[in-house]
């Protein structure tokens, strides 16, 4: 195999075990698209909240590496539910231009926080397999990064676990396709949607803290990125679709990673957002358009 | 006194980028594109006096013409995307025109000096204002004159057949078109339009600034765009002005919290939203206003 | 049904029409006609493909199959906006009011779209002329006074009478009506009943699609008959109303419910 080939290789496959982290953001986008209708351009703040909160608590307590990702979790859930609260509940149902612009405001607040507390400065975040490699034939597999595709790979479960065995999930599920009805059928509405966005803020949590852990340290100038790879995530696997957020992720990552290679990182997002604009053209439903009902 | 001098002019250009979103989301189009607009239009206003010696005036409608071209290009693939598809597709525009602009190389040499715009480093020496002694104030009143023009013709618009056929498609597209309005063309059009008057407000902005650089033109001054019409409501032009108003007395008038100011400032847009979901100046709040205002003449 | 062929005076000739929702065939082979200045009742249990048939004609969605013929003039699969600058005007069973924006604006929106002239400046400048068209819909339907209010804020009988005038200020020929009965008591009823008669007297034609079936028998000049998307009887009132065919899809509706 030429060299080319082989890097080639390598590129997809760190960018297929990095894209396993933008699924998740794209799984919060899509879950909370799906069940309310609305976007939470919040969400990328609320994952990279959590895992400062875990950063804090790591540095108060020198927690290992597992606590820490716990922490982050329930920090993001607890984000999660402070914005559904702030830009959602009582919010009109029919213009959803509002909650837009009030989770516009939380990202903002949030972002402020968080520059406030570290002075702005990027703090170093706990990578405890930052320096494993295992060879995989003539390629080199990253520990960090199959440790992150791993855990991943088990939120994903434990997501379909709850959203396809769970009442909460049967719920949410009901809520997502038919709103009236399911309260109709006596679901509380806003115990649901307060459910998700815990859920979903856990799920940013775990995806905060692996990307914060394989970059090495966290700044706030993560925020946009996040949200935007959030955002075209969703949108490439259809939104509302938790299935085409987790291709959608892989499929960005490894499309990152060969730009990067290629390109260099000037021109790294514009490939990222060319295949965007693509999809939005020939494709708006996404891969797997569950969204074209809207 | 130059202080205050230099916010209203400030205040122009965000009056400028809140109408351009105003325009198109009386449409039912949420666009982040604004941002991209204005970079084009600052970009080639810039170039047209630094680089090609154009004069001031059709260097600003220069400006206002590229982003009325590209607000025009960007027009018809919205058609196909709806929504908040939308506001992706346009947020990829703008960060695309500000990695073009990250990019672009482009430097001549004029007398002893290298102007042009030069990738990261940005586009120095847009110093037409400067070399001609404009004084604060001169730029203050043209950069007004084209502020009060166009307000003065959205105002009119507003006003006119037009600009309620904008709000039908707003509102129904289905029966907008059931009743004889081409979409295409009614979207399309408030799409070129905010490009315009977008671009201008770039264009007017790089002469007062003088050096603009790619990263003053991403997502954050997109967002602006439409927070100023959202926030200040789509009821008339006047919401714009009132979101930019906002906004402004927001970020100079907390001066004194420092720092903390910016946080605030988030708490703000979340208060506002929940207690104003339609905005500061919405369709109900207009109509009560016509209303007042039709009784105190009638009773006069 | 042997399918009528279109005679040379009809104002709206449908032939064949057929139109498939992925798998589900909501209208399937129906032929149509309607003479100038009469009025058509359109029936059928619910389901039957009515407002389907009204959505094709005025171009929301292009046929399967078929055509459709209005003056002479093909305009099948043609887009809403230019359905209506041929002539052909609908209202919708929901009403969809233009909520924000005022009683006469809503009009005002539609009348000007068959201009005939498209100058820019016409966007710009009212016509005195069409401020009297304007003024004469909202007296013609009654709302003369409400004419300052916003769409959203009227009462529903008020809703219905704008959902008319609306399309009446865009002046079509033919006026494809959607269910305007849906909601309204007696004395509204028969108040639509007179106003639907005074637009044929004033050389309007209209296909009435109701469920209201005494409204329907007592303003059509003729009835057509849908039922699972196929046109099962036509004829004048009296016949459709005695038709066998017609009893058994209404009442075998019932049967399955």
């Amino acid at each position: 195999m030429s060299d080319l080939a082989l890097d080639v290789v390598q590129q997809a496959l760190n960018g297929f075990l990095f894209g396993s982290s933008y699924a998740l953001i794209g799984i919060g986008f899509t879950m909370i698209f799906g069940v309310m209708e609305k976007l939470n351009l919040a969400f990328g703040i609320t994952a990279l909240g959590g895992a400062y909160a875990a950063l804090l608590v790591f540095q108060l307590t020198r927690a290992p590496f597992p606590l820490v990702v716990l922490a982050s979790v329930a920090a993001a859930g607890l984000i999660g539910l402070v914005v559904e609260i702030t830009c959602f509940r009582w919010m009109p149902g029919d213009y959803p231009l509002a909650a837009l612009m009030a989770t516009v405001g939380m990202l903002f607040f949030v972002e402020e926080v968080i520059v406030h507390a570290t002075n702005g400065v990027p703090r170093a975040f706990p990578a405890p397999l930052g320096q494993a490699m295992f060879d995989l034939g003539p390629w080199l597999l990253r520990g960090d990064l199959a440790f992150m595709f791993l855990v991943c790979l088990a939120v994903m479960v434990a997501l379909w676990l709850l959203v396809f065995r769970t009442r909460l999930g049967l719920a949410t599920r009901a809520v997502s396709q038919q709103p009236v009805a399911a309260q109709l059928c006596g679901i509380g509405l806003r115990r649901v949607n307060a459910a998700v966005f815990v859920l979903t803020g856990m799920v940013g949590g775990v995806a905060g803290a692996l990307i914060g852990s394989a970059v090495g340290n966290l700044s706030p100038l993560l925020a946009l990125p996040l949200t935007v790879k959030g955002l075209v995530t969703a949108v490439l696997g259809g939104l509302g679709s938790i299935p085409g957020a987790i291709v959608g992720g892989l499929l960005l990552g490894v499309v990152e990673y060969e730009a990067l290679y290629f390109f260099g990182i000037g021109y790294r997002d514009m490939v990222t957002y060319l295949l965007l604009f693509a999809f939005l053209v020939f494709r708006p439903g996404g891969l797997f358009g569950s969204a074209a009902r809207r | 006194m130059d202080f205050y001098v230099s916010l209203l002019t400030l205040f122009g250009f965000r009056i400028l980028l809140g109408l351009s979103a105003y325009v198109v989301i009386l449409t039912g189009q949420i666009s982040l594109a604004q941002a991209g607009f204005y970079a084009l239009g600052a970009y080639s206003a810039g170039a047209a006096t630094a680089l090609w010696g154009w004069p001031i005036v059709p260097a600003i409608l220069l400006g206002a013409v590229v982003g009325g071209f590209f607000g025009f290009l960007v027009g018809f693939p919205a058609l196909r995307v709806r929504g908040l598809f939308l506001v992706i597709a346009t947020l990829a525009f703008t960060e695309i025109v500000r990695m073009v602009f990250l990019n672009l190389k482009y430097t001549i040499r004029v007398g002893d000096r290298t102007i042009g715009p030069a990738a990261g480093e940005g586009f120095r020496g847009i110093t037409y204002y400067f070399e001609h002694g404009w004084s604060g104030l001169h730029i203050l009143g043209f950069t007004w004159l084209f502020v009060a023009a166009v307000l003065l013709g959205l105002w009119l618009m507003d006003r006119s057949r037009a600009g309620a056929v904008l709000r039908a498609v707003g509102e129904d597209e289905l029966a907008a078109s059931s009743v004889g309005i081409n979409l295409t063309a009614a979207k399309v059009s408030a799409m070129t339009l905010g490009g315009f008057v977008a671009g201008m407000a770039g264009a007017l902005y790089a002469h007062y600034a003088s050096y603009v650089s790619q990263e003053d033109f991403g997502v954050l001054l997109a967002t602006f765009a439409i927070a100023y019409a959202l926030v200040g409501g789509t009821g008339s032009v006047l919401g714009p002005v009132a979101g930019v108003l906002f906004f402004s007395l927001l970020i100079d008038g907390l001066r004194f919290l420092g720092d903390w100011r910016n946080l605030l400032f988030g708490v703000l847009i979340v208060a506002m939203m929940n207690l104003r979901p339609h905005g500061l100046v919405d369709a109900g709040l207009v109509r009560r206003l016509v209303g007042l205002r039709r009784r105190a003449s009638a009773g006069a | 049904m042997p399918s009528l062929a279109p005679v040379p005076s009809s104002m709206l000739a449908i032939d064949g029409l057929a139109k498939d929702f992925g798998g589900v065939r909501a209208v399937h082979g129906v032929a149509l006609h309607v003479a100038p200045e009469e009025i058509l009742g359109l029936i059928g249990p619910n389901g039957s493909g009515k407002s389907t048939m009204v959505n094709l004609i005025t171009g929301v969605f292009p046929p399967s199959a078929g055509r459709i013929v209005f003056r002479d003039r093909d305009i099948t699969g043609w887009l809403p906006h230019q359905v209506l600058a041929a002539g052909i005007g609908r209202t919708f069973q929901n009403i969809r009011l233009f909520r924000g924006l005022t009683v006469w604006q809503n009009l005002w929106v539609a009348q000007g779209a068959r201009a005939a002239e498209r100058r820019f400046m016409r966007w710009l400048t009212t016509d005195r002329e069409r401020l009297r068209q304007i003024e004469a819909t909202l007296e013609f339907c009654r709302l003369g006074e409400k004419r300052g209010e916003l769409a959203g804020s009227l009462a529903f009988g008020e809703q219905r009478r704008l959902e008319l005038a609306r399309i009446l200020a865009a002046d079509p020929e033919l006026l494809l009506l959607d269910e305007p009965a849906a909601g309204m008591n007696a004395a509204e009823v028969a108040d639509l009943s007179e106003r639907i008669q005074a637009l044929r007297r004033r050389g309007k034609t209209v296909v009435l699609i109701e469920h209201h079936m005494e409204l329907v028998m007592a303003v059509a000049d003729r009835v057509a008959v849908l039922n699972f998307g196929e046109k099962i009887c036509e004829g004048s009132p009296a016949v459709v109303q005695d038709d066998a065919r017609v009893r058994e899809a209404y009442l075998g509706a019932r049967r399955e419910a």
